[in-house]
């Protein structure tokens, strides 16, 4: 049966507190919105997650660190199903993901926005045709309130006067908001960021963060973050999770968490070039790669 | 060519035909979720059909023209060149229709939907509708099956109809032959259903499912790089001319 749009971004209009009437989006930090539980994931032969373990409380913005390859894509392929784990639970609003058939997965991605790191917008259509897909294939309203709605949503993100634009028009900047108002067409439970500030300038990188943050206030939305750019991240996220060698190695809130002390955090967060994370790829012996004979200590 | 390579070479061969097996089996399966998506059949339809309507018709007329102009020299030998176009239509509706039809189709229409699905891929449109809770399936592969299936038997029709009259321009009009036994003897001979129907209607569905899966599926598999695209959109050619060319013999073997 088609469903009906909630209409939270009425909220994005309105400078009066707007209550959240939808019974069915529980707003208490009592218990996670995401439960990661002994994931463990090998992929070609590595281990990607090793027994990991991870929440992600309700209605905040929740940051995933960590350096390149340590699967932090991966991780929200897990939360949204694209992707199954070797052992473990991925648990979404008490739902496990893993057990889901397709037709239950889909109904669960229809409350999942999802921000991809190259915006992934189709091609085919304009602006406003990319905004209102998800309504046309998921809902029976009519054309006006189709129209409404998208329009409502572009102006959101500050782009309704690009609704005629085809994507190749777009920036980049223009086209990761873009892609934010088709992930925010349902007004979802949780948004999942996919390397958001990726190649924006510092003008559409503030853009995005203060989008972020005005959805996740407004809306109630449960928001997570995968990035790198550590001010960008120190200044919307109100949690961090610090993951490396398929573990959480720390956690916390962003003006506490380089302080733990811990190699992983000074290296990640002092930007050091060598540490626990290697700067050189594990590699035989250099003197023999190079054709020398082998010192004798 | 070590046999070991030999071997796994063949497997993965196989492999790959049990996969595309195994994938038309979810695209039948979701075909009936693919009807809500018509316009997107249509659109699909103008694409791989219409638009390839200004190929398939050069190339129908050269191929009857050229046929007129070796039959004639051939049936000239004999004193048979009455006989003109019954052979003609006869060598087109049977084979020529169907399976240059068809070979051009996978170049021209087989190699865009490769392409197309392959570039999907790469900039994670698919992921996106997946995200969305739309099934790629019957959203992007199944309109592009279908429209294939569809456009196959009527692009045919055009080819064989422009042959005809290629071999009618070249034989009546150039050569001399009486029009009167071109066509009588061309009418009197060419059966309905035993030649125009199995090539145009039985032939050129084969060759259309065939083509349009072999493009589907290797757009949809492919790895989401531009070599990967690049060497699935040459799949797509070299499958689909081995395979139209082997469904050739054995349909007519078949229909004989």
């Amino acid at each position: 049966m088609a469903r009906e749009p909630r209409f939270g971004y009425l909220v994005l209009l309105s400078s009066h507190p707007f209550p959240m009437t939808d019974p069915v989006r529980p707003i208490t930090d009592a218990e996670p919105l995401v439960s990661v539980r002994g994931l463990t994931t090998v992929l070609s032969g590595k281990t990607i997650f090793d027994a990991l373990d991870m929440d992600i409380p309700r209605g905040r913005i929740t940051a995933i660190m960590g350096p390149s390859g340590t699967g932090k894509t991966t991780l929200l392929k897990h939360i949204t199903g694209q992707m199954a784990g070797d052992a473990g639970q991925v648990l979404v609003n008490g739902q496990d993901v893993g057990e889901l058939s397709r037709g239950q997965l889909f109904k669960l991605r229809e409350q999942i926005g999802y921000l991809f790191q190259n915006s992934a917008l189709l091609t085919d259509f304009d602006v406003f045709e990319n905004v209102a897909f998800p309504l046309r294939q998921h809902t029976d309203l009519s054309e006006e309130l189709i129209r409404n709605v998208v329009l409502l949503k572009l102006q959101a993100v500050g782009l309704r006067g690009a609704a005629a634009l085809m994507p190749s028009e777009l920036s980049g900047g223009m086209a990761r908001r873009v892609a934010l108002a088709r992930a925010i067409v349902f007004d979802p439970m949780l948004i999942l960021y996919d390397e958001p500030f990726v190649g924006l300038d510092p003008i559409a990188l503030n853009q995005v963060l203060k989008l972020i943050r005005t959805l996740n206030d407004t809306l109630g939305i449960t928001s997570v973050l995968v990035a790198h750019e550590l001010d960008a991240i120190k200044q919307v996220a109100d949690h961090i999770y610090l993951i490396a060698n398929g573990k959480v190695v720390a956690q916390g809130d962003p003006k506490t968490i380089a302080d733990d002390g811990s190699p992983w955090t000074r290296q990640f967060f002092g930007g050091e070039a060598d540490g626990p994370v290697p700067f050189q790829y594990p590699a035989g012996d250099y003197a023999q790669s190079l054709g020398f004979p082998r010192s004798q200590a | 060519m070590s046999a070991q390579t030999q071997r796994n070479m063949v497997a993965e061969a196989l492999a790959q035909i049990g996969n595309c097996g195994l994938f038309l089996l979810t695209i039948l399966k979701s075909v009936p979720r693919s009807f809500r998506y018509g316009r997107e059949t249509v659109r699909q339809l103008w694409f791989v059909g219409a638009m390839s309507l200004t190929i398939i018709m050069t190339c129908g007329l050269f191929v009857g023209m050229v046929l007129g102009l070796q039959l004639y020299y051939v049936l000239s030998i004999f004193g048979g060149t009455a006989a003109s176009g019954t052979v003609v239509a006869i060598a087109i509706y049977r084979e020529l229709g169907p399976v240059v039809t068809a070979l051009l189709f996978a170049g021209r229409a087989g190699t865009s939907i490769t392409a197309e699905i392959g570039l999907m891929r790469a900039t994670d449109q698919i992921a996106a509708m997946e995200m969305m809770a739309v099934d790629p399936i019957a959203y992007v592969v199944a309109p592009r099956f279908l429209a294939g299936l569809i456009a196959m038997p009527l692009l045919c029709s055009v080819f064989c109809a422009l042959g005809i009259f290629g071999g009618h321009l070249v034989g009546v009009t150039w050569l001399g032959i009486d029009n009167g036994t071109f066509w009588s003897n061309m009418t009197a001979n060419v059966d309905v259903w035993k030649d125009v129907v199995n090539g145009i209607v039985y032939k050129s569905v084969a060759f259309g499912a065939v083509v349009s899966l072999i493009a589907v599926f290797q757009g949809y598999t492919t790895p989401p790089t531009s070599e990967g695209v690049a060497y699935a959109t040459t799949r797509t050619v070299v499958a689909s001319s081995i395979a139209i060319l082997a469904l050739d013999f054995v349909l007519t073997a078949f229909l004989m």
